[in-house]
Order: C-alpha cells, then structure tokens, then sequence
C-alpha cells in the first residue's frame, strides 16, 4: 500500500484556477498588509527615539502590546471583535464586501508594524550620534531631523532585517484562513478535498511560497546593494 | 536512527499490506473470546461521547448494547461483553480490517467507495446538510441562498454541494464549527451550513438555543450505518437482525427518544419520512 502520486490533479480541473485565485488573494492580503506595516514600523519605530517620553511610551506600548499577542488571536480580534464596534449601515457593507480580507489585512500590517518597528528603532540607535548633532546644527526641528536625516539613512541600514520581517508578513498570511479569506494554502487545501491527493496540493503550495520569497529577497537584495551606504557598512567580500 | 525509522516504515507498512490472518469468523472470534469490540467515538455528541459523570455512553452505544449485543447472545447461547474502543474517521477502516474491533458504531456515514473496503449494517439515523440561521431569517432552504454568505466546513461535502450547485451564493469557509458559528452569531454570515445533527447539537449546547433555527431539506444525504468486515455475512445478517427487532419492537424509538428527544441530549425529532425508511427496512420474519 504505497502512496500513488497522480500530479496531474496540480493542472486538471479546477485546480489550476484555484491555485492562481489563491496565489492572487496572498499578494493581495500580504501587500497592502506590507504597507501598513512598514508605515506603522517607520512612525513607530522614530517615536521610540525621539527625544520626549509619552511619544516613546505610546510607541512602546503599541510594539510590547501587538507583538507579544499570537498573530492567530489578532485575526480573531480584527475579524470578531471590531465589526460589532462599527455603524450598522457600514458593517453590513463590509460583510458583503470582503470583511475577513480586511479583518485580514488590518491584522497582519498591524502585527507586523509593531515587529517591523524593531527593526527600524535598532537602524535608528545604530547611527551615530554625530549625526544627530550635526543635523541640528544645521537649524532643523527634530521633525525635520528625522524626516530629511535620521530615517532615510535608518531605512537603508536596515535592508536584510526587513526582508526578513517582510518574507514573514508573507508566509504568516497563510494564517488568513483560520477567519475564511481564500488564500494560498486555502487553495492547496480545497484541491486536497476535491481530489483526495494531499502530497501533491502541499508540495504545489510549498513551491509557490519558496518561488515567492526566492523572488523577494533577490529583489530586496539589489535593492540592499543599490543602496547601501559607502563606508557605513562593511560589506562581507567587498 | 534514520535507518531505524525506515525498517520501523517498513515494518509498519508490511503489517498493513499483509492479509487478515486466515479467516476466522467475526461470530467464532466472538465465541471464543466471549467479547463484541466496538469502535466508537468519545466526542461525538449523543451518538458516543463521554458524559459529564465520565461514563462511555449514547445513542450508537445503546443500540449496540441493547439491540446486537442481544442478537448475538441468542445465536451463540451465552453472554457476551461489549468491550469499547475509540475510532476516529482516519482510523475507523484500518481498525476493522486488523481485526482490532469487530464493529464500528459511530457516526460513519454508509458510501459507496467506503462500501469498497468495508461492509455496511441497514442505515440507522438518518441526516442530511440544512442551515442553520438566526430566528426570523429569510433563508428556508438551499433555494434562498444565491447572494447570500453562507458559512461551511473547510473541506466538508456540504461546501463542495453548495459550489456546485448555488455559485452565486457567497461561500465562507472555516477550519472549525466554533468560529462558522460566531461568524454566524455576529451576522459576518447569514447561513451556516453542516449535517442537520451537527447544527442541532451546536443549537443544544448555545447559550440560547431559542434564537436558532434550522432550516431546509436535507440537500446531502448522509446515511448512518455500522461498518463491518467484509464478506461475513453471518455477522452481518445477526447485525442487521438486531437492528431490524429494535425498530420493529419500539426498542429503537423508545432510545430516539432518550437521545433526540424533547429531553434528550440533542433534541432532533424523528421526520415521518425518516420513521418510514427505518421501518421499511425491516423485511418479513
């Protein structure tokens, strides 16, 4: 009684249609998550350097509060727990337009901010403090330090860490399907039940994943070498 | 370590392929060992589950106590035990065909590709995919639902039905009744969908089972039916014969009634037409 493979079940069918309706759905999901994560990481991650202390209490308490609650229990909260708080007319609207992908969305980029401004407060403390100094000598607010300064040099040190952080974003939205959004590993799911061939959907999701993030990270590695700092960092072989 | 992983395999799976030792008969099995085994289910709600004082009770049980075990006692002429063990749905067949358990008396539903590997006694309960919605709702059954978000189990039959046959309706999936029943409790769907005895048992454990209602007819059928070895059907027949004296003497009705009931467990009344199939399948004495 050995396992009898059939990959054929990958490209009969349906399965195609669904495997590229999921693979849709995460990039989807995991992008606009991206940009919520990465906007709430910046601001984030600045206030928790800057140099007045309720900014950097608020800013720590949304890092310690949302990184440290399972992303499961956060789909759970932005799926169950806010429609009830919002007006009627709206919330009927949304159930009908796709409340579990924004329920989604919202729960990834807001768990993925807060580990995401991390990275940047620890690309922030790396820069030296004469750069600090040498930007307020110029006559700029600590506003403009750190908008025209402090984080355009911050955003590229801290390349590799955020990739990192981002490929995560990407994997976790697999988490998704636990509040019905009809993503990825859904998809693989749903081909399992219809044709009884598990070994064959999983191994088609694990390799979409791997080519996913394969695709990311040689990206973000460009982008990495594109912008990398002269003299800032020691790059390894240069 | 790998290598004593692969001969554990092989092992594993050896015992697997290798045929049933030679053929001694369920009923001889039984008389030798003075035992019925049956395989049922600890959490499956009232048909085998523990109850609250930690008794091994329900209604598969019950019919296996008080209708085969009787049978069988009469056929061999004297007394059997019945001897539970747990199955779930992925190891129900391969606990049968080693002869682990002589009878799986649970929730399986009868079908044909299971009928490749297993026999089936007569049909005992009867259900079928409904949904479940809040008191009032306009949905009365799977004609209502084009539009509408309906709630199912990841990977169940009903979903795949409901695809099929209304696309229009907004399908949701979930990986557990729990979070389909919030989902429907909060109005993210107006409809949840599963088997008929499923929706009445989540009704009966809900805070307040009276803004509930379940609605529709059966769009699947799933048929309940003890499984048992293949090709023995002296067994079979002495199943089926325990089965058919229950319904005919009332016995049966009499333990529907203890567990679907007004006061049973899960109260799911009998339909007449349910009543008229278990009774036609008793044939004449």
């Amino acid at each position: 009684m050995s396992y009898e493979f059939r990959w054929s079940v990958l490209w009969s069918g349906q399965s195609g249609a669904w495997l590229l309706q999921g693979l849709l759905t995460t990039l989807a999901i995991s992008a606009l998550a991206w940009v919520l994560a990465a906007a709430l990481g910046i601001l984030s991650g600045a206030l928790r350097t800057v140099p007045w202390r309720p900014l950097r209490a608020a800013a720590a308490f949304y890092v310690e509060f949302f990184r440290n609650v399972p992303l499961l229990v956060w789909m759970f909260f932005w799926y169950f727990g806010v429609p009830p708080l919002l007006p009627a007319a709206f919330r009927g609207w949304l159930f009908d337009h796709g409340a579990e992908f924004w329920a989604g969305m919202f729960a990834l980029g807001v768990y993925h901010g807060a580990r995401m401004s991390e990275v940047i407060r620890s690309g922030i403390q790396s820069i030296p403090r004469t750069q600090f100094e040498a930007a307020y000598a110029m006559g700029l607010t600590t506003a403009q330090v750190y908008r025209l300064v402090i984080v355009p040099i911050a955003l590229r040190l801290i390349v590799p860490p955020a990739t990192n952080e981002s490929l995560n974003l990407l994997k976790n939205s697999s988490v998704a399907l636990t509040i019905s959004v009809a993503e990825l590993t859904f998809q693989t799911r749903q081909i399992e039940t219809y044709t009884a061939k598990a070994i064959e959907a999983l191994t088609a999701g694990t390799v979409i994943y791997l080519a996913l993030c394969l695709l990311i990270a040689g990206v973000m590695g460009r982008v990495e070498r594109r912008f990398a700092i002269p003299g800032l960092i020691v790059r390894g072989g240069a | 370590m790998k290598r004593l992983l692969t001969a554990a395999l092989a092992l594993a799976l050896a015992g697997w392929a290798a045929p049933a030792p030679a053929a001694e008969s369920t009923l001889a099995k039984i008389a030798r060992t003075g035992t019925l085994t049956i395989g049922t289910r600890r959490g499956s709600p009232p048909f085998g589950y523990v109850n609250q004082k930690n008794e091994w009770v329900g209604f598969s049980i019950d019919l296996v106590e008080q209708a085969i075990k009787p049978a069988v006692e009469r056929k061999l002429g004297k007394p059997v035990k019945v001897e539970k063990k747990e199955s779930t749905p992925a190891t129900r067949i391969p606990l049968l065909t080693s002869n682990a358990v002589d009878l799986i008396a649970g929730t399986m539903t009868d079908t044909r590709p299971r009928r490749e590997s297993v026999d089936f006694s007569l049909t005992f309960f009867v259900t079928g995919a409904q949904f479940l919605v809040k008191k009032g709702s306009p949905i009365r059954g799977i004609g209502d639902i084009a539009g509408k978000r309906v709630a199912a189990q990841q990977g169940s039959t009903n979903a795949r039905i409901i695809r099929a046959r209304v696309p229009g309706a907004q399908l949701r999936e979930f990986p557990d009744q729990p979070s389909a029943f919030q989902a429907l409790a909060q109005g993210q769907v107006d409809a949840y969908t599963n088997d008929g005895i499923q929706l009445a048992g989540l009704v009966a454990k809900a805070p307040r089972p009276g803004d509930w209602a379940i609605v529709g007819d059966f769009y699947s059928y799933e048929p309940y039916g003890m499984a048992l070895r293949k090709n023995d059907s002296d067994f079979r027949h002495l199943v089926n014969v325990g089965l058919m004296e229950a319904i005919e003497s009332g016995k049966y009705l009499q333990l529907y009634e203890k567990w679907f009931g007004p006061k049973g467990e899960v109260p799911y009344p009998l339909t007449p037409e349910n009543k008229r199939f278990l009774t036609m399948q008793v044939v004449p004495k």
